[in-house]
């Protein structure tokens, strides 16, 4: 029994770490920008394809792929912004955040419908090997899903570090803290906003290709998991960034550890019963102001 | 859940405008006989899609280039229903109210047969269905729906025939939540009890990016088969996990879920030796040949088969009774008279059909799927299975019975 519950932790934690990344992407463009950018869905789809094609067609390794699949997916996810969402939000509306948050939805229909019309709606498979478990003390780890987790914690870290030390993390936490004081003090919102797009994008098309290595590449890679990706968001806060990882990691845990006591068919209500008990309890998230771009 | 919404409109669209320029023999100033074909395009249960709308243009082009169906044209009209019962339920409603459709073909996955079958029995149009789940026929459908496609209690029963036949004794069940799930693990198990084995399983969420957890609760069983009950995206995901946890018994799947579209998306050593249980279709037929060379493809899979012959059986049954309405009650009346009619001399194209319909001979059709004789409840009678395994990517037929 306890050994159950620590392999289903572990497992958790697999899954967890695939979602961490655009849960990472989806926060940070919601603290920058100010609403949810479900286009993000796409973004890993085409981070996927990316990663894919540079996989198949000139056989590069992980590493390569996942920096082609983070430039292609960011530089996409800037124009896609620009041309669909950035003029939705110069309209002075009081419901400004939920008018663009229902056009990224268009979006990224739009976008999974423009890779369906490209590539097929066929499933496609990186040229990986698959590594079978390793057993450590009855406990079964995957290689390549430890390593997943070890790039998603590199990853975060490195944002972190991002918006603590350098001038424009601080002034992208400045916009996100209060647009109009930013402005007064010189900083330009509109540049930040595509940079903040850019990173939440590329993460999200890392999260993309490292999901389909383990799943497989087809235009619906992303949209699978759009729902658990949101709900880890809103349980880490939305604005905290390691409130996001963390919050990914929650909802992978008590997924998994939930087959304890009910069926896997109705594992992810858990997702959305975790959404519920948070924001009952903590309406503003378990991990909000705790460290990130908003404090 | 958004991509729920998605819609393929560029291919439906283009299918629909293909479908209508079909060349017909002479020109008809009366209104199309429309036929509709709600098949996924698009989504999980996507493999065949492409093949079965071919197949459709086809059957209608071969209807048209004979003269029609009682001096009018035949219109498929080809929805798209997304893998998915709810946007099928708005495709259907308008290929029943909008297109006035006199019967619907394709409808594949069992969840959207299901959600459909209501609408086309009380909207009086025949329902001619490629899905599995029993529950369909014993639905009070007042006989407008035919089943084309073998019934999961029959493909259950040859899975753990087979599965015995392999010498397996504990066999566990891993699929996703379909109207047939409960049912394969409960005819299968039974099958194992009764051979002196034991059967379980387990029905899993289809959209999940790891398996893990269901694998090691598979595993705990310790099962020497286990029973692939899902479609592609998510067996693909399952096959490497049983792979990654060292699992080295036997898989085998279904055509929906083990077929060339998985063996592309994992790598060869992940489906090495998986089985896949395949409803055939009728190969030897003349019907079957003449099909597969007029779409200049090798060979074609029984679901596409069966699309064809639900466009042609339509099509036959209006023109067995030239002096009715041209609706659904009229194709319903007629089907089984122009394809199990003891009396009726065999054709194996529509051309051949209509042209003895015309003449006042009674016809018996038998088609590229097979024989289509159907018995009293819809279900079609006498199918056949290629078990084909997966060898280095390569999905190799090792029998048909």
């Amino acid at each position: 029994m306890f050994l159950e519950l620590v392999q289903l932790i572990v497992n958790g934690l697999v899954m967890g770490a695939v979602i961490a990344l655009p849960a990472l992407g989806l926060t940070l463009i919601f603290s920058v920008l100010g609403f949810i950018n479900f286009s993000i869905a796409a973004q890993m789809t085409i981070g996927a394809f990316a990663g894919w094609l540079v996989n198949t067609q000139l056989h590069w390794p992980l590493v390569p792929v996942l920096v082609v699949a983070f430039v292609v997916a960011g530089l996409l996810g800037v124009a896609s912004d620009r041309v669909a969402l950035a003029p939705m939000r110069k309209r002075p509306s009081a419901h400004m955040a939920l008018m663009v948050a229902i056009v990224s939805i268009a979006l990224n229909l739009a976008l999974e419908n423009a890779l369906r019309f490209g590539f097929g709606s066929g499933l496609n498979s990186f040229e990986m090997p698959i590594a079978r478990d390793v057993v450590i003390g009855e406990i079964r780890i995957g290689p390549q899903q430890m390593h997943n987790l070890g790039i998603a914690l590199v990853v975060s870290f490195v944002l972190a570090a991002f918006f603590t030390v350098t001038r424009v993390g601080k002034a992208m936490r400045a916009v996100a803290d209060n647009p109009d004081l930013a402005r007064l003090k010189g900083i330009d919102p509109a540049k930040l906003s595509n940079l903040a797009t850019f990173i939440g994008m590329g993460l999200a098309g890392i999260g993309g290709a490292l999901l389909a290595i383990d799943t497989s590449v087809d235009p619906s890679t992303g949209a699978r998991l759009l729902l658990i990706i949101f709900s880890a968001s809103v349980v880490g806060g939305l604005t905290s960034l390691s409130g996001a990882v963390l919050g990914a990691l929650l909802v992978g845990v008590a997924a998994e550890v939930s087959l304890l006591a009910i069926p896997p068919v109705y594992q992810s209500a858990v997702a959305f019963l975790a959404i519920l008990a948070v924001l009952l309890v903590r309406p503003s998230g378990l991990f909000a102001g705790a460290a990130g771009v908003r404090k | 859940m958004f991509s729920n919404q998605r819609r393929n409109v560029l291919r439906a669209s283009a299918a629909a405008s293909l479908a209508s320029l079909s060349p017909f023999a002479f020109s008809q100033s009366k209104e199309p006989i429309r036929i509709g074909i709600l098949i996924p395009l698009t989504g999980a249960t996507s493999q065949f899609g492409a093949t079965m709308s071919l197949a459709a243009k086809l059957a209608a082009e071969e209807i048209n280039a004979a003269g029609g169906v009682n001096g009018r044209k035949v219109e498929v009209i080809i929805e798209d229903d997304q893998s998915n019962p709810e946007a099928a339920v708005r495709a259907a409603r308008k290929l029943i109210d909008v297109d006035k459709c006199v019967s619907i073909g394709g409808s594949y996955a069992s969840a959207v047969t299901s959600a459909i079958a209501p609408m086309c029995w009380e909207g009086k149009v025949v329902l001619e269905t490629s899905s599995g789940a029993d529950s369909i026929t014993k639905l009070p459908h007042q006989g407008y729906v035919f089943r084309t496609s073998p019934t999961v209690t029959l493909q259950g029963t040859r899975v753990g025939d087979f599965a015995v036949e392999l010498g397996s004794k504990r066999m566990f069940f891993m699929g996703p939540q379909t109207p047939f799930a409960q049912s394969y693990i409960d005819i299968i198990s039974g099958i194992m009890t009764k051979s002196g084995g034991a059967g379980a399983g387990l029905i899993y969420e289809d959209k999940k990016a790891s398996y893990r957890s269901e694998v090691d609760q598979a595993l705990r069983f310790k099962p020497d088969v286990i029973v692939l009950g899902g479609y592609v995206p998510d067996t693909a995901v399952v096959l490497k996990d049983l792979y990654r946890a060292g699992y080295e018994g036997r898989r085998i799947g279904y055509s929906f879920g083990v077929n060339q579209k998985l063996m592309e998306a994992v790598p060869a050593e992940v489906s090495e030796g998986a089985y896949s249980l395949v409803p055939s279709a009728a190969e030897t037929a003349t019907a079957y040949k003449r099909v597969v060379s007029k779409l200049k493809l090798a060979g074609l899979d029984s679901y596409s088969c069966q699309v064809y012959d639900h466009v042609v059986m339509a099509a036959l049954a209006l023109a067995a009774a030239p002096n009715a309405a041209p609706n659904g009650t009229t194709v319903r009346d007629n089907i089984r008279n122009v394809t199990q009619s003891a009396q009726g001399k065999v054709v194996d194209s529509p051309a051949d059909g209509l042209k003895l319909l015309a003449s006042g001979s009674s016809i018996n059709y038998d088609g590229a799927s097979g024989p289509l004789e159907f018995a009293e409840n819809g279900d079609v009678k006498g199918v056949f299975f290629r078990y084909e395994q997966a060898q280095k990517g390569k999905l190799v037929v090792t029998k048909v019975a």
